[in-house]
């Protein structure tokens, strides 16, 4: 609050104030008084309102300005009734019982929305789990009748099992808890771990895998970072069309950093799309012509980068291929936030 | 042979894990009744127990507990949770691996045989062997006669996943499969190479036609 704001709110006042002495002194001036009169009966009248209004000033830019202090101060906004002061003026009085009436039925509704979501949120968990052994006693009807039939119901079976884990994850992802712990891991188990995951389709597809040795030992969830690169992996193996494709997985140990580079030989992601590729359902023109994307995956990957503090960018050329580079920053200090 | 009890109240899982791991020449063992679950595991005198966690009357946590009072028989833990509380549960508990529904069959298999090869006294699982023909999985050689020779570990992968299924046709995509899960990433032309040196080897040392293509099938050591 600054004075000229203050005393513009105080104009009429001090306005109505001057024009009414303003016409006392004219008639005192026409009944000849002499001025040393006037001058006293202009004191004894304005210095009582000067010092009032100076007075008020004062209090209330006391009041307002450390209130706006604490305000720009909060990480959080909406916590300040929670630590404002109560003062003693009326207005200030009310003022602050109003914003903690406020504040009051804003965690009821906000409350009542996180109850809502973690109900959800138990719900698809407990679903998850459920449907997991539909999924696991199919696998082994297929496994235990293997034909060319069983083969392919097995397939479409896998892709369920993806889309579950989507759901699972995203669930995961959205929540304001922390679910997940981080760990000292190899890179290369959580890699490994992928690949025999997806073992069926590079074998199928003849995709020539080019391993690096990776000896790299990260900070990091590795049930998080399995979800992620295999959502990555699966992309590069959807977007590989041709038989003969590569997939190229290496790393790169940098002093603070270690990068986890993907890279296949698909038909790549246009460059009007590439800056989109990492919002919530964007599948990009390939993606409606097969119709087999759900713009989840890469979306998914993102956020639960995000979460863990890695760093994920995406590189790519239409018709030659698209590079995955994931960063986990290399220090104890991961371990500590 | 040897033994294995599944412990799975699901019906359908419970049969046909049975018939698939019956296949891999284990015992299989399943009770569909589980009021006295851990007197049965007594008396069973099992090499391995495959134990579910969500369990009627008892769940597994308890039952792996009540098991370790008494037994060390290695126990695998099979669930369709998988947090960190569970795993971190079961290990404290006394299990030997933990392994997430749904579970890619190969890679049960790899860890079945994994715990059995590390808690099983006799290493008689070490050394395979085909008619004359000694593969010893520990030092990587085979034995024919008086003859000995080194094999890379592709080679002994593919052999002894050969010599297991002996007499059964092994398609290419269900051999690159195996050595796929077992850490060997190799593509079509790779296994062609091997499989070639392979038999090469073995011819050096005496071994003659053993394994034999199947012209669009896959190869068989008959």
């Amino acid at each position: 609050m600054s004075i000229k704001e203050y005393l513009k709110e105080r104009f009429l006042f001090i306005f109505v104030n001057s024009i009414v002495f303003l016409i006392l002194a004219l008639i005192l001036a026409i009944l000849e008084i002499r001025s040393i009169v006037i001058f006293s009966i202009f004191i004894i009248w304005f210095l009582p309102l000067a010092v009032y209004i100076s007075i008020e000033f004062l209090k209330y830019a006391k009041y307002y300005n450390n209130m706006e202090e604490i305000l720009q101060g909060l990480d959080k906004k909406y916590l300040l009734p929670e630590i404002m002061e109560k003062t003693d003026f009326l207005e200030g009085k009310l003022f602050y019982d109003i914003l903690k009436t406020c504040n009051k039925e804003m965690h009821e509704h906000v409350n009542y929305y996180k109850n809502l979501q973690l109900e959800y949120r138990e719900y698809i968990e407990t679903w998850v789990h459920e449907i997991k052994t539909p999924i696991s006693s199919s696998m082994l009807i297929i496994e235990n009748n293997k034909s060319l039939i069983t083969k392919n119901i097995g397939k479409e079976i896998k892709k369920i099992e993806g889309f579950v884990e989507q759901a699972l994850y995203y669930s995961r992802s959205s929540d304001v808890s922390k679910d997940y712990i981080i760990k000292r891991f190899d890179l290369s188990v959580a890699i490994n771990n992928t690949i025999k995951r997806n073992s069926k389709d590079f074998i199928n597809k003849r995709i020539n895998l080019q391993l690096d040795e990776i000896h790299a030992v990260v900070y990091s969830d590795i049930k998080w970072v399995e979800f992620i690169l295999n959502q990555i992996i699966t992309n590069s193996i959807k977007y590989i069309k041709s038989t003969g494709g590569s997939i190229k997985i290496y790393s790169t140990t940098n002093k603070n950093n270690v990068i986890l580079t993907i890279q296949d030989s698909g038909i790549g992601i246009s460059e009007k799309d590439i800056n989109k590729v990492f919002e919530k359902g964007f599948t990009g023109e390939y993606g409606r012509k097969y119709n087999t994307s759900t713009g989840m995956g890469l979306y998914l990957c993102k956020k639960l980068c995000d979460k863990l503090g890695l760093e994920i960018n995406i590189k790519s050329e239409l018709g030659i291929g698209t590079k995955v580079n994931i960063i986990f920053p290399l220090s104890k200090f991961n371990l500590l936030n | 042979m040897q033994k294995i009890i599944i412990i799975e109240d699901t019906k359908i899982i419970r049969e046909e894990l049975k018939i698939f791991l019956s296949k891999y020449d284990y015992e299989i063992d399943a009770p569909d009744y589980f009021n006295n679950i851990v007197e049965y595991i007594y008396k069973s005198d099992a090499d391995l127990i495959l134990l579910d966690i969500n369990l009627p009357v008892f769940d597994g946590y308890h039952i792996c507990r009540e098991i370790r009072k008494n037994l060390d028989t290695p126990i695998i833990v099979v669930t369709s949770r998988d947090s960190e509380t569970d795993e971190l549960m079961s290990m404290n508990l006394g299990a030997d691996d933990f392994i997430t529904k749904p579970y890619n069959t190969q890679i049960l298999l790899a860890r079945i045989s994994a715990v059995l090869k590390r808690t099983s006294k006799n290493s008689l699982s070490d050394i395979l062997s085909y008619n004359d023909m000694k593969l010893n999985l520990l030092n990587g050689s085979i034995v024919y006669k008086e003859n000995t020779e080194q094999l890379t570990k592709n080679e002994i992968k593919i052999l002894s996943y050969l010599i297991k299924k002996k007499g059964t046709i092994v398609s290419r995509e269900e051999l690159m499969e195996y050595l796929w899960n077992s850490d060997v990433f190799i593509d079509d032309n790779t296994l062609s190479v091997n499989v070639t040196r392979l038999r090469k080897t073995l011819e050096d040392i005496g071994v003659k036609d053993v394994i034999q293509t199947r012209r669009g099938l896959g190869y068989i050591m008959p």
